[in-house]
């Protein structure tokens, strides 16, 4: 927006000074990351990223610290095993959306400790209230020239396969909660930890940091984290999505010359 | 010691992966088979997705096939015209069976499939295998003399069009089953990750009646060719080849099949026979089992996400 630009600067006056922390007169929350670039080269087997941040809080009131971070949102298909015939057989598959492929919230203390059910619901703090749903409406989606019918009238059970996809992607490590995670470590100031596991997928990462007081959201802090596949890792994978064929054929000439080779070395001998 | 695989994206422990390459290559080199049966479910066990681990592995057989295949050339035992007919319905079967696991993964369905796959092909050939070595075995072992066996094809095979020379394999037939024998090898290689030799050689020698010599050396060939095209299939549609899991496994793969190869002139054949046998059954049945025992968790990830 053209209209949107910042103000000229004043001419002549000095520079507001710095406010220190102790002078702060508003309850307020301020956090940053170790860093806000994941790499993920040949050696990635994850990642612990340190988030520490400081409450400024004029009062005397205690006050509660929740970090929330979600990663891109990576839509899952679900499958339940029912027995027919003594054969264990897979139903089909549910879509699930808005499933982020990462979520952790850490905090001073359990959640439900610190805030109640609606407004943790309302800020979508905690794995309980993600907004994890099958879609609204039954539909039939084609792709690939398959037809795949999207269901999302589950019935009764509807809530045990919710819980499945977080349990599931707890299993993988990529959903956690902590409700120890963020430790005071002086007057103020606190950290916690991210924990990426190797399997965290790559993209944009929004880290919330909430500030709340008496059961109340009263400020946050946004960070964002980007997790990118780099060097070597990121040309193969590139190479294999742009270029699917030409890498397929590279694939077989690379192991048929292996096998050729390893044929010529050993008949040598 | 780990090392982040970028198409699968899980991070591995390499060694542990070339160690595994050298173990099948071995074996593979021992029995002169292409391994894919074995190496499939382990690195399935070791948190490969499955979708990635069945076609990477994919291209280490062709590369253990290759060197076989240059080993049996020398000898002259390869019939190429064979071969090629037969190769040919396996990138027909490759074709068919790559849309077919594309579908099947869509439908959710696709490990049932491959379990179901696994546990009849391996469980039927392991226990026909093990039934007739161990015969053979008894029956040296009391002093018999094997009986002979009745050298007549089927007839059915003369009765088709087609018919083609194919004088290597010492065989005047229609050119329909080689070519349906390679589609269906094709079909397996892409659902199994196999290279389909557990069915080829024994298709081969008990219903084609080829010359025993040029039956390994022509499988090798359609296996090859087979693996290939899945492989160029299986990176071109689904993006599921990654070539630095293929490619750790092909560095122990390749050293362990001529050490394999080395070492089968020690045993007797029917003693390789049966303990091939065994394995295959066991593969088998492990794979079949989960069809029947109840999961530890009723629910699971269907893998092909919605784009």
């Amino acid at each position: 927006m053209i209209q949107a630009l910042p103000p000229p600067p004043p001419a002549v006056e000095a520079p507001a000074p710095e406010r220190s922390a102790a002078t702060e007169d508003r309850l307020r929350v301020a956090a940053a990351l170790t860093e806000a670039r994941v790499s993920v080269d040949s050696g990635f087997s994850g990642a612990s990223i340190v988030l520490y941040g400081a409450v400024f809080n004029p009062g005397d009131d205690p006050t509660d610290v929740v970090v929330v971070v979600r990663g891109p949102d990576a839509p899952v298909r679900l499958v339940k095993k029912t027995r027919n015939l003594g054969v264990w057989l897979n139903s089909r598959p549910v879509v699930f959306e808005g499933a982020p492929g990462f979520y952790m919230t850490a905090s001073t203390r359990p959640l439900g400790d610190i805030a109640d059910f609606g407004d943790l619901r309302r800020l979508g703090v905690g794995v309980d209230h993600l907004r994890i749903n099958a879609p609204e409406e039954s539909r039939v989606v084609t792709r690939y020239g398959v037809r795949d019918v999207v269901i999302s009238r589950l019935g009764e059970d509807y809530l045990d396969w919710r819980r499945a996809v977080i349990r599931l992607r707890e299993a993988a490590a990529l959903y956690n909660t902590d409700p120890e995670g963020v430790r005071f470590v002086d007057r103020g100031l606190f950290r916690a930890e991210i924990e990426l596991p190797a399997v965290a997928p790559t993209g944009q990462y929004f880290a919330e940091v909430w500030l709340f007081q008496d059961g109340d959201p009263v400020s946050v802090s946004n960070l964002t984290l980007t997790v990118e596949k780099v060097g070597i890792e990121r040309d193969i994978f590139e190479f294999a999505h742009n270029r699917p064929w030409t890498y397929g054929v590279l694939c077989v000439l690379l192991a048929a010359f292996t096998g050729w080779a390893a044929s010529r070395i050993f008949r040598r001998q | 010691m780990d090392i982040y695989l970028p198409i699968a994206e899980v991070s591995v422990n390499w060694p542990l992966l070339v160690l595994l390459g050298a173990v099948v290559g071995f074996i593979s080199g021992l029995f002169g088979i292409g391994g894919g049966f074995l190496m499939a479910p382990i690195l399935i066990f070791l948190g490969i997705p499955p979708p990635v681990a069945v076609a990477s592995q994919a291209s280490h057989v062709v590369a253990s096939s290759t060197s076989g295949v240059i080993s049996y050339t020398t000898r002259k035992a390869v019939d190429y015209r064979i071969g090629g007919v037969m190769a040919a319905g396996g990138v027909l079967g490759a074709l068919a069976g790559v849309e077919l696991f594309r579908y099947l993964l869509l439908l959710g369905q696709a490990d049932l499939v491959v379990a179901l796959s696994y546990l009849i092909f391996l469980g039927a050939i392991g226990t026909l295998m093990l039934y007739e070595s161990l015969g053979q075995i008894l029956r040296r072992v009391r002093g018999q003399v094997t009986p002979h066996k009745e050298r007549r094809r089927p007839l059915w095979l003369y009765g088709l069009p087609l018919r083609m020379r194919f004088p290597r394999s010492g065989l005047y037939i229609s050119a329909i089953p080689p070519f349906a024998l390679g589609a269906f090898a094709g079909v397996l290689s892409a659902i199994m990750g196999v290279g389909g030799g557990f069915i080829l050689v024994p298709a081969m020698l008990y219903i084609l009646r080829m010359k025993a010599s040029v039956v390994v050396g022509t499988s090798l060939l359609q296996i090859i060719i087979t693996t290939a095209m899945t492989t160029v299939l299986q990176a071109g549609r689904n993006q599921t080849v990654d070539i630095v899991l293929s490619t750790i496994l092909l560095l122990g793969g390749v050293v362990g099949a001529q050490y394999g190869a080395r070492w089968s002139g020690r045993f007797r054949a029917e003693e390789l026979r049966a303990v091939l046998g065994l394995i295959v059954l066991l593969v088998g049945i492990q794979m079949g089992l989960e069809l029947f025992v109840r999961p530890s968790d009723l629910f699971g990830f269907a893998p092909g996400v919605a784009e």
